[in-house]
């Protein structure tokens, strides 16, 4: 997405992410994480905010930091550079809260064109996994690079 | 690769924090991993695109 985003650290195997997040209410650390499910090749992402004094992690917190769109165009470059890395994997991803989950979709929409040149791009709905479709709500994604 | 490549291209530029290291094999976002996996075990897989 060429879209501004934040700057990027990660740990030697790429599944950590950390960038932070600048705006009204100061600094705000945010995590990435690559985990793997149960299926082989298939990783859950999470992404929550990071205490700065405790260190603890919140995927629930709402941050209102005026920069969802550089966030969540900085979430979807660790997209990039989690799959260069591991080509065959899946990304599945789901907001916290159902709010969260359209703050999703509304990112992958706006930039589907550039998105799918690049990814299958998968969404839930009804129990069933169908191609991604704009205007419809969904409950998780599924992405993959081509 | 010069500086208008970097800009031009999707994938970005990752530091490699150490600090970062402490978190290989954790499960930071344990409750979405759960939902994930009960997901993908009663939906199961999508069916491959058609183009």
């Amino acid at each position: 997405m060429k879209l501004p985003k934040y700057k990027l650290s990660a740990d030697h195997s790429l599944t950590v992410y950390e960038f932070v997040s600048e705006g009204p209410k100061g600094k705000i650390i945010k995590i990435v994480q690559y985990s793997e499910t149960n299926l082989k090749d298939f990783f859950n992402l999470g992404f929550g905010d990071k205490d700065i004094v405790t260190g603890a992690i919140n995927d629930t917190v709402i941050t209102n930091n005026d920069d969802s769109q550089k966030v969540l165009a900085t979430v979807a470059a660790t997209v990039y550079a989690f799959t260069n890395k591991n080509p065959n994997s899946w990304i599945y991803a789901t907001g916290s809260t159902k709010s969260r989950t359209r703050l999703y979709r509304m990112g992958i929409t706006n930039n589907l064109i550039e998105i799918m040149q690049d990814f299958e791009v998968y969404g839930l709905r009804d129990d069933q996994w169908e191609e991604f479709k704009i205007k419809v709500e969904y409950e998780a994604f599924l992405i993959k690079r081509k | 690769m010069n500086i208008k490549d970097l800009n031009k291209s999707k994938l970005p530029i990752v530091k490699i924090d150490n600090n970062l290291d402490k978190y290989i094999g954790k499960v930071l976002f344990k409750k979405k991993l759960e939902q994930a996996n009960k997901i993908l075990k009663t939906v199961g897989l999508p069916k491959p695109h058609s183009t």
